[in-house]
Parts: C-alpha cells; structure tokens; sequence
C-alpha cells in the first residue's frame, strides 16, 4: 500500500472558529443531496415548474392574447385576488415548496438519519465542533436546498417580469416583492429545516421518515378540511401546517382583505414559531455524542 | 506535563456506575487501555475526548481542563472512533478533508492535507473513491487518516484493529508502529487485544468494572507475571500443598489424587519444589511449567472468564441520552 515509501509530515497553522465548520457541512450535504441521482428527478419537477411559470410569464409579456385568455393563464398562475401579483408569488413558492417536501422526505435520511444510523455523530462531535454547530450546519444545508428550489427561482421570475415589462416603474412600484419573497424564502426554509431535521434525528430512516413528514403535511390538512366543512371555525385551519404557511406568506406579502385573515395569518404564525421552538427543543436532546441506554 | 491527570473521576449512567473515583496520571507516549466488556473503556476515552463529562473529579490532558476546555482539547487530540462513523456518498479524501474542516482547519490546508495523510495511510490510490466502496481494513486506515488531518499531539485510538483480517491488522498495528517511530505522537490504544498493547505500548491501564485496577509500564506489568506449574507426586498431599501456600504459591487443585496446578511468583526457582518435595517426604513425578503469558496475566487482575474479554464492547444504543 506504499506505506513504507510515505512519510509523516505535520501541519503548522492556526485552527479557526468552529462556526465556520457548519459551513463546511453545508458544503458536505450539498455534495450529498446533488449526487444521489435518483433526488434529479424530484429536482428536475421543480425545474419543469419554474420553467412553466417562466414560459407562461414570457408569452403574457410578449404575444398579444386575448384578455380572457391572459385572465385565465394568470388564475392558473394562482395571480388572482386582491394582490394578484403578490398572491401568485406565494402560489409558487408554496407548489415549489411541495415538490421540496418531496426532496426533503428521501434526502432528510441520507442528510440526517445517516449521522445516527450508522454512527457518523461521534465523528462530527468528536471534532471541534459541538451540537450547536452541527445543528446549525444541518439546518443551513437544508434551507440552501429550500431557497434554491423557492427562493432562488421565486426572484428569477420577478426579474424576468420586470425585464420583459421594460419600465422602470415596475420595479419602483414592486420594490416590495423581492424583500416579501425573501422575507417568505426564510420561513418556508426555517419551518422546513427544522421540522425535517428534528423528524429525521429520531426516524433516520427513509420510509418512517416518508410517512410521518407526509402525515404532517398532507393528513393533517385533510383533517383540517374535515373539520372546517359543514359551518366549522375557519380556525380549524390552524391544524393545518401548509395553509399557515400562505397565510405566513400572505402576511410577509401584506395581502389581506379582511382583519379577520389578518387575525388567522398571526395565529398561525404563532403556532408554527411554537411549533417550531419545540421541534428544534426536541432536536437539542437528541443531538448527543454519546448516546446510553439505562 | 503529564499527559494525562485523572483525579477521583465518577460517571454514572442512571444506577449503573460506569466509572468510579477514577485517578490516573500517564507520561506521554503510548498507552494501552485494556479492559473487558462493560468495564467504563470507552466511557473514560470519550471522557478524556470531553465528549462526556464526569459526574464528579477533574482532571487534564495536555494541560487543558476536561470539562472547561474539551473544544480547544479536541483540536489537540485525534480520535478514531470504533463505530463505521462514514458520511455517506462521500469520497475518501472529502471525508478526511471533511474531517480537517471540522477540526477548524482553513479549508484549503483541510483539501491538502487530506491528500498528505492518506498518502501516508496507504490509500493514496484509492482517496477518490466512494465511502460505500472501501473494504473494512481501508476504512479502518481512512478513519486514522481523518484522525490525523489536523496533525494532533495526541491520538486516542479505539479498536483501530477491530474487524480486521490477519493481514490488514498487522498492516494497521505497522502502520502505527511507524507513526509513533517517526512523531512524537502520544497514542493511546484503547483494546481488547493484548497482543496490540504488548507490541505498541510502553505503558498500559487496565481497567474493570469502572476502576483502574493497574496502571504503569508494560515491565513493570509484566513483573507481575506468575509461572504456573503442573505437579504431580506421591506421598502425603495435605502438608505438601500447605508448605507450598507458605512460600507464596498459590494452588489449585482440580479434584486428581495427588495432582494440582500451582501458580508461583516471578523470583520462584524450581528448586524450591524439590526442596519443599524433601521436606514433606513426597517424591515428585511430574513437574511441568506452563509459563502465564500477558493475557492469562489480565484475567487474573481482573478475576474474569477468559471468553468475556474476547468480544469488544460495542456502543450502546440510543435510548436517553447524556453528554455533548
């Protein structure tokens, strides 16, 4: 093995803050997350979507439709309502965010259940860095795979708006979007990261971990569906994880018609900030070097 | 300095008392720990690590305090872990330039010094290949490689032979051999084989059921070696044993009429039996020495079942956890 030949050589140099070590996981888990083939596909949905919204977008700007048809492709669009432009930003990101959900329930295993699985967080630990780090690290991987497939296209499409609109009144007078879908990119990311983290340290592996994110996701609207039909509260839809979301987004927008949605939009956004604060508390206990049975 | 300075070092899990009042001081160079199942090993490694803290005692380790600065201690000490510990899709040397980073390493001296360590491993052929695609040995030789990127003062190795085929252990234990040869590296070998501790180590701890039952040299604890001899005579054996036991043999007799395996100390002559054999008017008719080797010696001290220390403890699974 060419042993005999090598010699040891040491290393002068100064060891710098363990924080940029999270950075360093970010870098890992990218690697991680881009060459597993099989996550392209649910990676290349995402893209397929962008580009619609981004044809769609080009032929409103420059072939001359109808009215009717321009009012319908924006309704499929989602740009309807009140704050039409806004409300299709938030319609975007929240579809883009469904096919993340779908990235994040195969990758939360490979990222995260990996390190517990097969042992891997005592090599993290063991290092400079402690669980501080590594949770951070963890979550900032995930937000970055969330803000390239939200945030990153989100932005791509306002830019092309205005572009193809050839006026500077436009970005004048929607100044606001891109600070919204920032302001929007950071929740979804924050929200995300942390509930499939904290999911993934206890599940680890793939199909529990499948199961129990799209219970969250998609049982949990449903039951929130079930409950607000036939004249129930409209605050059975607080159950519901994904329609706090629009309505956090919607409030990081600011387009509401009635004080009441406003009222909902802040309940929600409270329950998602405890929901939250709980997940990551979860995350803290579990994230340990040495893990004993009693 | 001392190495290492362990005093009165507890730790408990729930009920269970892994360490107790441990204290330990060690010279730099190479150490062997050594101990059964279950007898606090890795609990004092990843203790030393500051991955653990004790539940009372102090203590250091390369002049830092365990508890107070177990980041800056990691930066000075590499730990190769016994457990697979792989990232996985990675390739070798993004897991050992991985490594680097974490350890704080600017990342360019990290990537460069990854392709250094495991040239010096032997896996300089083999560093862009997957994780999934090593074999057992070259893990083993990848996580020493990961262990070494930040070029510690001192390396806490933990089972670095576990696993491993005749071959590649003697590769392993080469391989180490050199790197204590050529750095002024401290080592310490945490093992159940003794053989691994007798060829690398200058000073060795056993420890069992929480204690350090001995610590010191490898001479010093091959002082302690007994030689065992098989007897057999004839003529009365009740007075014959007893004089024995006098003279500070001890004896065990498996129930033969006139047979019985006496263990004497290090400074016995053979003599001796004669002389005894002629006091107590007994012929001897068989006297075969069966010399008490390092391993035989470590299940004496630690009063155990030679088959219990054959199998390594192996990390106990998550359920409620403590530590870092």
């Amino acid at each position: 093995m060419g042993i005999d030949n090598a010699h040891y050589y040491g290393w002068e140099g100064r060891l710098q803050s363990p924080w940029r070590s999270s950075l360093a996981i970010v870098r890992v888990a990218l690697l991680q997350v881009f060459r597993r083939k099989s996550y392209w596909v649910v990676l290349a949905l995402g893209l397929l979507q962008f580009l619609m919204f981004w044809g769609l977008i080009y032929a409103i700007k420059q072939v001359n439709f109808p009215q009717q048809v321009q009012d319908e492709i924006l309704e499929f669009m989602g740009f309807e309502g009140a704050g039409a432009t806004e409300n299709g930003y938030v319609t975007f990101m929240q579809q883009q965010s469904v096919i993340v959900m779908i990235l994040l329930a195969f990758a939360g295993s490979l990222l995260v259940g990996a390190d517990f699985r097969m042992g891997s967080l005592p090599f993290y630990l063991s290092r400079r860095i402690d669980r501080r780090h590594y949770i951070l690290g963890k979550l900032l991987a995930i937000s970055t795979v969330v803000a390239l497939m939200t945030v990153l296209p989100a932005i791509l499409l306002f830019l092309e708006y205005g572009f193809l609109t050839a006026s500077l009144d436009y970005w004048v007078d929607h100044w606001r979007i891109p600070v919204s879908v920032l302001v929007y990119g950071a929740v979804i990311c924050t929200v995300l990261s942390i509930l499939i983290v904290c999911v993934s340290a206890y599940l680890q592996r793939v199909a529990p971990i499948a199961i129990t994110w799209s219970s969250i996701f998609v049982l949990l609207a449903s039951m929130s569906r079930l409950l607000r039909r036939d004249g129930g509260s409209m605050y059975w839809g607080l159950v519901d994880p994904w329609r706090n979301m629009r309505y956090i987004g919607r409030l990081c927008f600011g387009t509401f018609e009635t004080n009441e949605e406003l009222n909902f939009a802040l309940w929600a956004l409270a329950i998602m900030t405890v929901v939250c604060g709980v997940a990551l508390a979860l995350l803290v206990r579990r994230v340990r070097a040495v893990e004993i049975v009693e | 300095m001392d190495l290492i300075h362990l005093r009165n070092v507890n730790r408990s899990y729930g009920r269970v008392r892994a360490l107790r009042d441990v204290n330990l001081r060690l010279a730099p160079g190479t150490t062997g720990l050594v101990g059964n199942n279950g007898a606090g090993k890795s609990t004092l490694l990843k203790i030393l690590l500051g991955l653990l803290a004790p539940d009372s005692g102090s203590g250091t380790i390369l002049g830092c305090d365990i508890v107070a600065a177990s980041s800056e201690l990691r930066g000075r000490v590499g730990y190769m872990s016994e457990a697979a510990a792989t990232v996985p899709v990675l390739k070798g040397v993004e897991f050992v330039t991985l490594a680097g980073d974490l350890y704080g390493m600017p990342h360019r001296d990290a990537r460069r010094r990854a392709h250094e360590v495991l040239n010096y491993v032997g896996l300089g052929e083999l560093r862009y290949r997957r994780l999934e695609e090593y074999s057992t040995g070259n893990l083993q030789r990848l996580k020493l490689a990961a262990a070494l990127v930040h070029d510690p003062e001192l390396l806490l190795l933990d089972e670095p032979t576990n696993g491993l085929d005749p071959a590649g252990r003697a590769g392993m234990l080469r391989l180490i051999e050199d790197l204590i040869r050529e750095t002024d590296k401290s080592v310490i070998l945490c093992t159940h084989l003794l053989g691994d501790v007798e060829r690398l180590c200058e000073q060795v701890v056993v420890i069992d059921r929480g204690t350090v039952i001995s610590s010191g040299t490898m001479g010093q604890l091959k002082q302690q070696i007994h030689n065992q001899y098989e007897l057999a005579w004839q003529g009365a054996s009740a007075p014959f044993l007893a004089a024995l036991q006098t003279l500070g043999a001890e004896v065990t007799a498996d129930g033969t009429p006139n047979r019985a395996k006496v263990l004497v100390p290090p400074d016995w002559s053979n003599a001796k039996f004669f002389e005894v054999a002629r006091n107590e008017g007994v012929v001897l008719t068989q006297l075969s020495p069966e010399e008490e080797n390092l391993e035989r010696l470590f299940f004496r001290v630690t009063r155990s079942a030679p088959e219990s220390a054959a199998v390594e403890p192996s990390d106990p699974q998550p359920d409620v956890a403590h530590g870092n």
